[in-house]
């Protein structure tokens, strides 16, 4: 008697103990994440009556040239983007790594310098950078009066040409350590066991560099490139800050994030062409880009529990 | 192996060299803010970026913190954070532990959908979400950002703080088990403090994530009294956009308490980047 009561007991507290989380994110995330699969097959500005439209809202996506085009341009530019920031954070994050792990002077200051960044908010490092690299601001001046490298000012973020790369610019400043971070611990991960082996062969510091420690860094470089993809292909922080939902200039800087973003809640004040529905279908869609990142992602971590 | 790694003095230098220009770049934006912030007015900021200030316009932080409601956005900054820590931090431990401690039927599955929450991002799921929290009628209040913000943050922490308790033995809590101990209890005085330390990265990575989050109060915030600092900046951009030693002081303004929590764990921040670096 006792015995089952201590049971029913720690049976109606272990569902209290769960409820709050599981309800927390069973509602605010959760659901969510599974209604995507209903809201995308309406019509529905946001308030008034729902409309069931079926598949509608993929074939205008897929068919309709004034969404293809959009998406195209937004994807595409969302490639680029990636692009740029990846090979930035791997070339530059390994070449730093590299150099920190040697017996450099002052490493560890230099370390937690590169790290400064990467705390910062993204709306505070948007907003800064935009003033560092504006046409009368500091970065013009050096380069033009300073260091004489070019006659006038460079647009960075009004040349259609130049913004999406500057955007990517910013990411890379912002998040440059994370890579260096995750790199140089998979280079010090390393050392202990297979390099006194590889010395001990004789090899010299550019075999061993070659032979022992670039294999070894193939796993830090697969996990950075698809940590960067999911974020990039989700978050447009900067593009809605610094050019807003247009992404102005001339959709120069429209990504996917962006996109999404337009099509639920406008790209200004005045747009009357709103649709939940189709915000949903776009969120699908980029949703399935990155599932193979991110499953990949998931799986690695749960493996190595 | 320290052979391998000393550098010869030329080596030495030249590396020296590459790591200060990174240096250079990495710390220039902000000297610059500090530097500019500091100046009496616009002309200086234009005429020579690079210059010390005429005179040390301290003035300017004043003017910015009260010419832009910034009391206003950093208490409901303070108020989303730290609501969030707490939120985040005692559901997903409690959660976590009997996930894994007392495991039933479903548990598996359920642990499964937390980590769906860790492959796809909440915000993509923006449209359903804000059906969700409009019909609740939490558009326009802090609590709904905390909430939302709280639940964008829950994967990560339940997968952090489930990785640890697996890595932990269960002696201590079948002990209090055996003198009769009910779940409450073990949870509170036996799993709380045995997974502080994974509890402490999760709090921070849920400070610093929350303090900075951007599109989450755009989303969910209309009136300027509910703005967390984030959307504030915004606001503050709208007033003071040419008015740059202004804005490098508001910019400065809103960087300091991240960079004074980076500053008091920057060990952690670092820990906490490599063991659950699945969020950025």
């Amino acid at each position: 008697m006792a015995k089952s009561s201590y049971k029913q007991k720690a049976n109606w507290q272990r569902m209290a103990l769960l409820a709050p989380g599981v309800l927390l994110y069973g509602i605010f995330n959760f659901l969510p994440l599974l209604g995507l699969l209903a809201l995308c097959l309406v019509d529905w500005p946001g308030i008034g009556p729902m409309e069931f439209v079926g598949l509608k809202n993929f074939t205008d996506l897929f068919g309709n040239p004034f969404f293809r085009d959009q998406l195209i341009r937004a994807f595409g530019q969302n490639m680029i983007f990636f692009a740029i920031i990846i090979a930035a954070m791997l070339l530059l994050g390994t070449f730093f790594a590299l150099l920190l792990s040697f017996g450099t002077k002052g490493r560890h200051i230099y370390r937690s310098l590169f790290f400064l960044p990467y705390p910062l908010a993204g709306a505070a490092v948007a907003f800064l950078l935009e003033l560092i690299v504006r046409t009368r601001g500091p970065l013009n001046v050096l380069l033009v009066q300073g260091l004489h490298l070019v006659d006038k000012p460079i647009g960075f973020l009004g040349e259609p040409s130049l913004a999406l790369p500057t955007l990517a610019a910013f990411y890379s400043w912002h998040r440059m350590s994370f890579a260096i971070i995750l790199i140089l611990s998979a280079i010090v991960a390393v050392r202990i066991q297979l390099i006194e082996a590889a010395m001990l062969d004789g090899a010299s510091r550019r075999q061993t560099l070659k032979a022992v420690v670039f294999p070894v860094l193939a796993p830090a470089f697969i996990l950075i490139t698809v940590i960067v993809m999911v974020d990039v292909f989700n978050n447009a922080d900067y593009t809605l800050l610094l050019m807003g939902p247009e992404g102005s200039p001339g959709r120069a800087t429209d990504i996917m994030g962006t996109f999404l973003f337009r099509s639920a809640f406008g790209g200004s004040a005045t747009t009357v062409d709103v649709n939940f529905g189709m915000s949903a279908a776009i969120g699908l869609v980029t949703a399935l880009i990155i599932l193979p990142a991110a499953l990949f992602l998931a799986l690695r971590n749960l493996r190595r529990d | 192996m320290e052979r391998l790694f000393k550098l010869k003095p030329l080596e030495q230098a030249v590396v020296q060299l590459i790591l200060l220009v990174y240096t250079a770049i990495v710390v220039f934006p902000i000297g610059i803010a500090i530097l500019n912030s500091l100046k009496p007015n616009l002309g200086e900021v234009y005429r020579s970026p690079f210059g010390i200030p005429s005179e040390w316009s301290w003035d300017n932080y004043a003017e910015a913190w009260f010419g832009a409601n910034f009391s206003t956005y950093f208490m409901n900054s303070a108020i989303i954070s730290l609501s969030c820590v707490v939120v985040v931090t005692l559901c997903a431990s409690s959660t976590a532990f009997v996930i894994v401690r007392m495991p039933f039927r479903g548990s598996t599955f359920l642990f499964g959908c937390f980590m769906l929450g860790v492959v796809i991002p909440i915000r993509l799921a923006l449209a359903p979400l804000f059906v969700i929290v409009k019909s609740l009628g939490l558009l326009d209040s802090l609590l709904g950002v905390i909430l939302v913000q709280s639940a964008s943050m829950m994967p990560v922490a339940v997968f952090i703080l489930t990785a640890f308790l697996r890595a932990v033995p269960a002696e201590l809590e079948d002990a209090a088990k055996m003198d009769g101990a009910l779940p409450f209890e073990i949870y509170w005085r036996v799993v709380v403090p045995l997974i502080r330390p994974a509890l402490a990265t999760v709090a921070l990575l849920t400070f610093v994530q929350s303090w900075n989050e951007y599109f989450l109060p755009l989303i969910f915030l209309q009136s300027e009294s509910n703005f967390p600092i984030t959307l504030g900046m915004t606001q503050f951009r709208l007033r003071f956009d040419v008015q740059w030693h202004l804005m490098f002081a508001g910019i400065l303004i809103m960087l300091v308490p991240t960079i004074v929590a980076f500053l008091l764990a920057s060990r952690q921040f670092i820990q906490g980047l490599t063991q659950g670096g699945l969020k950025e």
